[in-house]
């Protein structure tokens, strides 16, 4: 037992030792070919999530997330790369590159995110695995230590993602599982620099650190793989906030370009509360819509999808609650039949049939072909005993 | 030793867990009862009822029993005594809508239905799988106090789902419940092994 121990401590070492610096990665023939294949698996698997139905489709969007990279990017770095951001349609606080400068992100992220600043850090830090070669010398130190500890290597798949990785196989690339504390720490610490260079208000940082760190909690989760498994998030913070103390002393005010942003976002913030209210995360669903109303203080659909956060959820004075939502709703758009239907359920199960049959009456009205017409005339029919 | 592996591997589907069982399926634990189709065979199984004709992947009927504290996968939502069955309908949903192995999922029905004397729902849905095959789901659900039956019927939407689907009406009207007690609240996890889409719902 002791002696297994210590095999696989002296193995951990061995791989933590036999990082390779990317300016030290020898350009031989053997470099070419494992990197031809590593492009080759993430077009394969790209492919995969490409036509899964989870990509996020905006083209407005798209195109502000590309500019974003293109500020970013390294001069250098223009003649031999180049980067495109895809929006995956998952609630779950994540991004992940592969290394051919495709970078995944998801929309739970972009929604809970205040500014262009702190994606900027996001985008920045993946970007950095993609120009520092941490996929091939990820793969190459796999190739080296495989005999010996492939298995203690293999990362374990986070929580919540299993489903959406599992669309690409066991053989899926490093570029989705995560990669190894030293790789995770320079693309933090090169992805701190591109945002510096960049123009963006280094301050912002930490900020997404805290969104993913609240996160953590509320779900009770293992940390994402946006953060790697390792090093742990409070070392990562320290990391980000030694790098600002270093660099952002007397420094002018970054960019953070709040307005265009959220501007840019909204409809996603949107989409993605409806997301965690299907999950039934209410909590997040609740955050995204009240957010989404300090970008659009009049939309109806906002006010109406808080109603059914509260209705669902049905805690303490949610119900209450809900009700006035609904109400809201109706005043700001009184042709919207969804919040009728709504505040008609509640007065049903309180016993309000008077209530209730004026309220899905309207419904109906407004929307004769509601899908849930036969559950509503059934209501009605109720309410006539 | 590779040799040996393959040798083992082709046995495996021959221990497969499937028998055949003509006439009714009666379950204490799950206290309800079916009538089984001819031809068709019942995964050996006691915590739910799986019957397929031609296979799990082409077509198979699922019929369940769940206590509603019981939590789901992929939503956080709970079913709650008392709810109406749009509600546990739209917490059904919300279910299968999260599961990201379900693609291009799909409601093309959801209305009020009556399951022998049971006030439930039923759900008519399609999706798509990842190799890209289109399924049809046609799902009923009740609550019984604490309790949430299920009978679906899952197919391949070309051919196999129009073959069978009188077959499911049949075996949907001869569904039973037997008298519930209080200290059967089992657990109906579905063995990796077997693991089906939208078994967890």
């Amino acid at each position: 037992m002791r002696y297994a121990a210590l095999m696989l401590i002296g193995c951990l070492v061995a791989v933590a030792c036999s990082t390779t610096n990317p300016g030290l990665l020898k350009e031989d023939s053997s470099v070419k070919d494992d990197e031809q294949r590593l492009w080759q698996r993430s077009i394969e698997e790209q492919q995969v999530l490409d036509t899964s139905g989870f990509v996020y489709r905006d083209a407005e969007l798209r195109e502000y997330l590309n500019g974003i990279v293109r500020r970013l990017q390294p001069t250098e770095t223009h003649d031999t790369r180049s980067f495109r951001i895809v929006v995956l349609k998952d609630l779950h606080l994540n991004a992940f590159a592969y290394p051919n400068g495709v970078i995944y992100v998801h929309a739970g992220i972009l929604a809970r995110v205040d500014n262009e600043a702190q994606l900027a850090t996001l985008l920045a830090h993946e970007m950095a695995h993609c120009t520092h070669r941490h996929a091939l010398r990820a793969f190459r130190n796999f190739k080296r230590t495989k005999d010996r500890i492939a298995i203690l290597q293999k990362p374990e798949p986070a929580l919540h993602h299993e489903d959406l990785m599992s669309l690409l196989g066991s053989t899926r690339t490093v570029a989705v599982t995560g990669y190894s504390q030293d790789l995770e720490t320079e693309a933090d610490l090169t992805g701190l620099e591109f945002v510096l260079n960049a123009g963006y208000d280094l301050k912002e940082a930490p900020r997404l650190f805290e969104h993913l760190k609240r996160e953590l909690v509320e779900e009770k989760a293992r940390e994402p793989f946006f953060f790697g498994t390792h090093p742990r998030l409070k070392k990562r913070i320290q990391n980000c906030e030694d790098f600002l103390r270093a660099h952002c002393q007397g420094q002018e005010e970054g960019v953070k370009n709040t307005e265009i942003f959220l501007r840019k976002v909204q409809r996603l913030v949107l989409e993605n509360a409806l997301l965690d209210l299907k999950a039934g995360r209410f909590p997040s669903a609740q955050r995204g819509l009240e957010k989404y109303l300090t970008i659009n203080p009049h939309d109806p659909k906002a006010y109406y999808l808080l109603g059914e956060v509260c209705r669902q959820r049905a805690k303490e004075n949610d119900i209450a609650r809900a009700k006035e939502y609904y109400k809201k709703a109706i005043l700001l758009d009184p042709l919207y039949p969804e919040p009728y239907k709504a505040v008609g359920l509640i007065y049903y199960k309180e016993g309000e049939k008077r209530l209730a049959r004026r309220s899905f009456e309207s419904c109906l009205a407004l929307s004769p072909h509601e899908p849930d017409r036969a559950y509503i005339r059934g209501y009605l029919e109720q309410c006539d005993d | 030793m590779i040799r040996y592996l393959l040798i083992l591997l082709l046995f495996i589907p021959a221990c497969a867990p499937w028998i055949g069982s003509r006439g009714t399926f009666e379950s204490p634990s799950h206290h309800f009862s079916v009538d089984i189709p001819q031809t068709w065979m019942r995964l050996k199984c006691d915590r739910y009822l799986l019957i397929s004709q031609d296979g799990p992947f082409l077509q198979y009927i699922l019929v369940q029993e769940r206590p509603i504290a019981r939590p789901f996968r992929h939503t956080k939502k709970k079913l709650t005594r008392g709810m109406l069955p749009q509600e546990a309908a739209q917490v059904i949903v919300d279910e299968i809508s999260c599961d990201q192995s379900v693609l291009d999922f799909q409601v093309k029905e959801n209305t009020p239905a009556r399951v022998n004397e049971y006030d439930g729902f039923k759900l008519l849905f399609i999706h798509k799988n990842r190799d890209g095959l289109t399924f049809k789901t046609v799902y009923y659900g009740f609550l019984i106090g604490d309790r949430f039956y299920s009978a679906r019927y899952n197919a391949a939407k070309r051919y196999y789902f129009d073959k069978d689907r009188a077959t499911f009406e049949e075996v949907l009207q001869s569904l039973r419940l037997e008298r519930p007690t209080l200290d059967a609240l089992w657990l109906a996890y579905l063995p990796p092994s077997i693991t089906l889409p939208l078994s967890n719902a």
